[in-house]
């Protein structure tokens, strides 16, 4: 039995026919080919799977897919505008944020879900923010700085 | 010659593919026509399989092929043939691979191996290696003897020892009669897991009518993978190409071959088309390899007034089932015990034994974040007994310029004095213990390391000058996270006289990139940064001499910088650009340039007589001073600052190895306050990230980085290396400062509330 839904990721909108088990991180990949969303666990522990499903950050190997029906979904691939990398990308570039780079999209987006809500936090309200991805490089001084220093860049041009 | 590119914080090259999702990992291959791989484990420590019947499996949906150790009967190993792709009449720990399924979907290989009926018949297991040392205990490979060796690790055939290493200097003895003073203590580091985020994961193709392997892996040394499975499956090199797409972390636990073990079995029966095995984290945490855990006696002679005089130290290393890279630890690792101290009579006793457990091999350090826990837990507890600054103990026996290594190798570019002042400055050393309220006290502690890399080895490399000028640098230094790609570009860049954004550096295809050791060891920037080097000069002189004809000028008078070519006293003549389409008319054609550095023969390396082989071609060192708060009421213990300062050589890419400084921080300090294995028996208990915890972003706390530069002779641009050293300190910088703070020393790690609480609690009744 398959299902269908309507679902719009990084702004284009889909209609997916889908087993009921599927879960939004496999729609992501195997069927959109959105392979930047990565999966360390599938338990929702590690959180390299985060993507954001109408602005909040979400585990998406414990999504099910057919939850999403509806949603507007945002995954590291629709964070470039035009070519541009949004003000996060940029910052972590710079700062220095990057090592091996599997939970750099899941950092990204939680960091934006962040600042998206919250555009002045202080650095424990980011270092709760980020809690949930793990980055075994242990990069997250430089991931703290670098979402502090893309907060600094967006009041600045605001 | 401007040098442009070294020495500045330049942004990493992969930075771009990883934060917009592009970069491609192990994990996200994906082949036309590919099965997935899915694999039955054992449940049994050690057993004997007396039968499988796959028959059921084999009849399950989408199933390509069933395979168990007699189809695919070839063992393997990095240091000592001992491993099976899968296990053949016996499984030796929880977790070993005993058949594998090839089918069309994921959940169907998953569906099939619970299909596949395994009989064991269980054979006493072992899984403390000093009992597993002992005459009565169990054998795990009765064969021992008889395994081919790709090194000089001494076995004992007949017992579970793996690797024997016995050094002695002077005469431990009378080096105890000098002294005033005589300390004997045990620690024990425990087994750690290398826990990245990107799973073990491998693709294989075997083409049947070529015999040749294709292999898409996250793997940290491609060519010794490889040379791995040949040695193996009896068939030449040029028949296995295995491909390096983005490493989603290593710290040496993709060193060998792991899924790509499954895929490569499964491979082989499924008629061209490619499998891939992706592990679980329950897999990952359960049946990959771990740190090798040692238990470490020393006993250390000091004089009153704080010179050493002796020690002697015995360490068993816990093996797990296999050997894989741990019989190096135990040969190398174990030296690293005598710290970087001038000790004039030593003896070390260095055994690693075969255990009923997980595989253990290479971590991050490669043993040297073992002993020196020990080593440096044991100096602060000498520097308190006799009432001296641990920071002066240490100043004192530490070695400086044209010091004499334990083999006698001249030490030089020591920068191990400065390490101390700038990391114990950095916290504010002197200030003392501090209460910061009725159960909350804070204190400051150091530690120092030095660690050696694998020597000598051997790197090479190509760089192409294309038909447009764009560069392309050919090697096999896999981009595991350390910024390999980056500082191997700026050592071109620089040499070269090019910029940076000119050279595209390609992830290694064994097919393509040329022989390198591994990435491994602290080793790439200074053994492929000195190939690269190499083969960027001769680049540098081919493009001149060319140059020199296009313009008949003499080739003396002509420099190369940022992409075009000056004549001395005239200024800009050509762009390269220009030089590539003049010399090749346009039809085409490149300019090709080779680099090879082996560290073999340095005469740095020498040392007394026979000894030669315990030199390492760089020596690097680093202190950890730290700042804690422990809550005596939870035993909970807080860090509050680490400043760790690191004798990197020269610093190629200042913001690349404060990655690396504080990435090793923060897995030291994880290893050491939060990470543990539970064990019953030989089964992991605490297989998920919820049970093993890792440090998360609310656990770090302030890292100051300090890069110290010695400027290596032989070394390009005078680098040394960083990543292990780094993750050495942490550990006994943190237990120096609890110690400090509330007065008591936790000597097996990890540091738990539940060890302090007691060993507070001891504390008290005793006083």
């Amino acid at each position: 039995m398959t299902i269908a839904i309507d679902i719009k990721v990084n702004g284009e909108q889909y209609r997916v026919e889908l087993e009921p088990q599927t879960t939004l991180l496999e729609l992501l990949r195997d069927s959109l080919r959105l392979t930047g969303t990565k999966e360390g666990c599938g338990l929702g522990e590690c959180g390299a799977c985060v993507v954001l499903v109408q602005g909040r950050p979400v585990n998406s190997c414990l999504m099910l897919a057919a939850d999403a029906n509806g949603c507007d979904v945002v995954t590291i691939e629709g964070l470039t505008m035009n070519g541009a990398l949004h003000p996060l990308q940029q910052s972590f570039v710079d700062e220095g944020a990057i090592q091996c780079g599997f939970c750099t999209p899941a950092m990204v987006l939680s960091a934006k879900a962040l600042l998206d809500r919250n555009p002045e936090p202080v650095e424990e309200e980011i270092k709760e923010a980020l809690s949930g991805v793990l980055c075994r490089c242990g990069s997250y001084n430089k991931i703290i700085r670098a979402v502090q220093s893309a907060a600094e860049r967006t009041r600045q041009s605001v | 010659m401007k040098t442009g590119h070294v020495g500045r914080s330049v942004p990493r090259l992969d930075a771009l593919d990883k934060v917009t999702g592009s970069a491609l990992y192990g994990f996200d291959i994906e082949l036309p026509g590919m099965f997935y791989g899915a694999t039955l484990r054992s449940p049994c420590s050690h057993a004997k399989i007396i039968h499988v019947d796959i028959s059921e499996a084999i009849k399950a949906p989408g199933v390509r092929a069933v395979i168990t150790g007699k189809d695919f009967p070839f063992t393997f190993g990095g240091s000592i043939k001992d491993q099976p792709f899968l296990a053949i009449d016996k499984v030796r720990y929880i977790g070993e691979p005993v058949a594998a399924v090839a089918a069309e979907t994921e959940a169907e290989a998953q569906d099939a191996v619970e299909r596949i009926r395994v009989t064991y018949e269980d054979l006493p297991a072992v899984f403390d290696p000093r009992e597993a040392a002992g005459e009565d205990a169990p054998l795990l490979h009765p064969d021992l003897g008889e395994y081919t060796r790709f090194g000089p690790y001494d076995v004992v055939p007949g017992t579970n020892i793996c690797t024997i290493r016995r050094y002695k200097h002077g005469n431990v003895e009378k080096g105890f009669s000098d002294a005033d003073e005589v300390f004997e203590d045990e620690f024990s580091a425990h087994s750690v897991s290398h826990s990245t985020i990107e799973t073990h994961c491998a693709a294989a193709r075997y083409e049947p009518v070529s015999g040749e392997f294709t292999i898409w892996s996250s793997n940290d040394r491609p060519h010794r993978a490889i040379r791995e499975l040949a040695n193996a499956v009896g068939i030449p090199i040029n028949h296995i190409r295995l491909i390096v797409p983005y490493v989603g972390g290593s710290f040496g636990g993709k060193s060998t071959l792991v899924a790509e073990a499954i895929a490569i079995a499964l491979a082989r029966f499924t008629k061209g088309r490619p499998v891939k095995a992706t592990f679980s984290r329950e897999e990952e945490l359960t049946a990959t390899q771990s740190r090798v855990a040692a238990w470490m006696k020393i006993k250390t002679g000091v004089t009153k007034s704080g010179v050493l005089t002796a020690r002697k130290a015995e360490v068993f290393w816990d093996n797990g089932a296999y050997a894989s890279y741990a019989p190096g630890v135990a040969l190398r690792g174990g030296l690293t015990v005598f710290g970087p101290y001038r000790i004039p009579n030593l003896e070390l006793d260095s055994r690693l034994v075969y255990t009923n457990k997980m595989i253990a091999g290479a971590y991050r350090g490669y043993g040297t974040t073992q002993v020196t826990w020990a080593c440096e837990s044991q100096m602060d507890m000498i520097a308190h007994k006799l009432g001296l600054d641990p920071l002066e103990f240490r100043l004192g026996n530490g070695y400086v310029e044209n010091d004499r290594y334990i083999n006698g190798q001249v030490l030089r570019d020591v920068g191990l004095k400065e390490t101390l002042e700038k990391a114990s400055r950095e916290i504010g050393w002197g200030s003392g213990r501090k209460r910061i309220s009725a159960s909350r006290f804070r204190g400051k502690g150091i530690a120092t390391t030095i660690k050696g890399t694998v020597t000598p080895t051997e790197s090479f490399c190509i760089i192409r000058l294309n038909n447009d000028a764009s560069i392309t640098l050919l090697m096999s230094s896999a981009e595991i996270g350390g910024g390999q790609k980056t500082v191997l570009a700026q050592i071109a860049a620089d040499t070269i006289g090019v910029p940076i954004e000119s050279i595209s550096v390609q992830n290694p295809d064994t097919f393509v990139t040329p022989y390198d050791h591994a990435v491994a060891s602290s080793r790439t920037t200074y053994h492929m940064g000195n190939a690269v080097r190499s083969a960027s000069q001769q680049l540098r002189e081919k493009i001149l001499q060319v140059a020199a004809t296009l313009l008949g000028l003499d080739c003396n008078r002509l420099s190369l910088a940022e992409g075009k070519v000056f004549e001395e006293g005239k200024g800009e003549r050509m762009h390269l650009d220009a030089l590539m389409s003049k010399r090749f008319g346009g039809k085409g054609g490149e300019i090709l340039a080779e680099g090879y550095y082996t560290s073999a023969g340095s005469p740095l390396l020498a040392a007394y007589s026979g000894l030669e082989g315990m030199s390492s071609i760089f020596w690097m060192y680093g202190t950890h001073a730290a700042e804690v708060e422990v809550d005596v009421e939870t035993g909970i213990v807080k860090v509050l600052k680490i400043a760790a300062a690191h004798d990197l050589g020269r610093a190629i890419n200042p913001m690349t190895c404060e990655q690396q400084i504080e990435g090793a921080v923060v897995m030291g300090l994880s290893n050491t306050l939060f990470e543990e294995f539970i064990l019953a028996g030989g089964r992991v208990l605490n297989d998920t990230l919820s049970d093993y915890k890792l440090a998360t972003a609310r656990d770090v706390p302030d890292i100051v980085p300090i890069i110290v530069e010695t400027r290596h002779t032989e070394g390009p641009f005078g680098a040394k290396g960083l990543g292990e050293p780094a993750a050495a300190a942490t550990a006994p910088a943190i237990a120096n400062a609890i110690y400090e703070a509330v007065g008591v020393r936790i000597k097996d790690l990890p540091i738990t509330p539940e060890k302090l609480l007691a060993a507070l609690k001891r504390k008290k009744v005793a006083n």
